[in-house]
């Protein structure tokens, strides 16, 4: 297998305070970058609070930023988020299931750019996410989701893991993180 | 490789050859457009036209000149209303138009103008300041059927929704001052459109075509690589007077351009840089 070079991660609203749990479960030495799209209004004012108890940086970058290895990227209001090779692309495509940032714009990207050394995460709750979740496992990257009323069924590379939860942090120690050196593709 | 790798793969293929074509045949080169954006985009484009395969599309692109044009239409992602960034209008009127004020006259470049509502929002916003006698408004793009659109004059009616925005864009009178009603289209005032100079113009490849006082690119570079996003700004910095002022989308800065020590960041405003140097 691969070694992970990205951690992508995909949330509704509903599921902020469970995305600030993941983030405090994450290393400080973390040698890969994290990159996160919540739904979010205009007015959610989100890192502070997502990274208050995370022990790396949680930013909303620019278009274009450098994906640095132990960084939190979160995606700003009003553009989708996607990773290119190393770095951020911020895209003002129109909204998907109603929503900008969008889940599976982020997912798409992250299997058009680092397929089998993405890993990607996936907080139930909402339609949006699926397809994307689905089209990452299928270029080899390392999917799971979590949470209840999974509907998403099967991709075509079968079954989708489902974690708890508590069942994160084991999933998480799992999973082989490049070399820091190499974090980027 | 799984059956997913190997029809990524064979998708890359595809892209990589309809992407070769169209420079070769129509002298766009989407190869430095940023990939992963590209890609949805194009994807997007696929299930609109209900083509199964991007060879499929090439094919049509490849002969005929309208598919290129409805490509073009898909890949652009500019606003569909007027004001759709009100807080952008409102930081103008209060940092930049006080110095426009001072200046004899003014070159105004909107680059990446698609079908033109920001452009005219900019045109009112400079109506309304009193600036309009001596600005000249220019606004490009690279496809001329986005650019045919703006030339109308014509949008789609707004609503309750625009026109709060205009307000919160710190407008001066009603927006519907500025149009008169036809069933559910609004034509723009003829002394706003016929003052606008609609020109073709590829950020990509043409180089610069006037010195500007102000210069608005709004989340127009978003679509491109970084390498061709440095090019591009060093194209916007040549084009700008000293003490001109460069405005960007909400998440764009001049920071990794070779051109960042040139610029000084207005504070407090959404993204308008000033040329210092």
């Amino acid at each position: 297998m691969s070694p992970v070079g990205v951690l992508v991660v995909g949330a509704p609203r509903a599921a902020a305070a469970d995305v600030e749990s993941l983030l405090t479960l994450l290393p400080r030495e973390l040698a890969v970058p994290v990159v996160v799209a919540l739904h979010r209004g205009p007015h959610d004012a989100l890192a502070a609070p997502l990274g208050r108890r995370c022990a790396l940086p949680v930013v909303e970058p620019d278009d274009k930023d450098d994906l640095v290895p132990g960084r939190v990227y979160l995606a700003p209001y009003g553009y989708h988020l996607l990773v290119d090779k190393g770095c951020v692309a911020l895209s003002v495509e129109p909204p998907e299931h109603g929503q900008r940032p969008g889940l599976d714009a982020l997912f798409e990207s992250a299997a058009d750019s680092y397929g089998p050394r993405a890993a990607g995460l996936l907080f139930t709750g909402h339609e949006d996410g699926v397809a994307g979740l689905h089209r990452l496992q299928a270029r080899g990257g390392r999917v799971a989701v979590v949470g209840e009323d999974w509907e998403g069924g099967e991709g075509q590379e079968g079954e989708v893991e489902r974690l708890s939860p508590g069942g994160l942090g084991a999933w998480l120690a799992r999973l082989a993180w490049a070399p820091r050196a190499r974090g980027l593709p | 490789m799984s059956t997913g790798g190997a029809s990524a793969e064979l998708e890359s293929i595809e892209v990589d050859l309809l992407l070769e074509g169209v420079a070769r045949q129509w002298g766009f080169d989407l190869r430095s457009h940023a990939r992963p954006l590209l890609l949805r985009r194009l994807r997007r484009h696929l299930r609109e036209e209900r083509l199964d395969t991007f060879s499929a599309l090439q094919a049509r692109v490849l002969h005929d000149g309208e598919a290129l044009e409805g490509l073009l239409r898909t890949l652009s992602c500019t606003p569909t209303s007027l004001f759709s960034d009100p807080a952008f209008f409102r930081d103008f009127r209060a940092r930049v138009v006080p110095v426009l004020r001072t200046w004899p006259s003014v070159r105004v470049w909107h680059a990446g103008c698609g079908t033109g509502e920001d452009t005219y929002a900019l045109a009112i916003l400079l109506l309304e300041e009193g600036l309009w006698g001596r600005c000249r408004l220019y606004a490009s793009d690279s496809s001329e059927g986005l650019l045919a659109d703006a030339r109308t004059g014509v949008l789609p009616l707004p609503g309750e929704e625009d026109a709060r925005r205009y307000v919160e864009a710190g407008g001066k009178g009603a927006l519907t001052d500025y149009y008169t009603r036809d069933g559910n289209w609004a034509l723009l005032q003829p002394k706003l459109r016929d003052s606008i100079f609609f020109t073709q113009h590829n950020l990509a490849t043409d180089g610069s075509f006037n010195e500007f006082h102000v210069i608005v690119c709004r989340d127009t570079l978003l679509t491109f690589n970084r390498t061709l996003h440095n090019r591009v700004h060093g194209r916007l910095f040549e084009s700008l007077a000293r003490f001109g002022f460069l405005c960007l989308g909400r998440k764009e800065s001049v920071a990794r351009t070779p051109h960042a020590s040139a610029y000084e960041e207005l504070e407090g405003s959404g993204r308008i840089f000033r040329r210092v140097t």
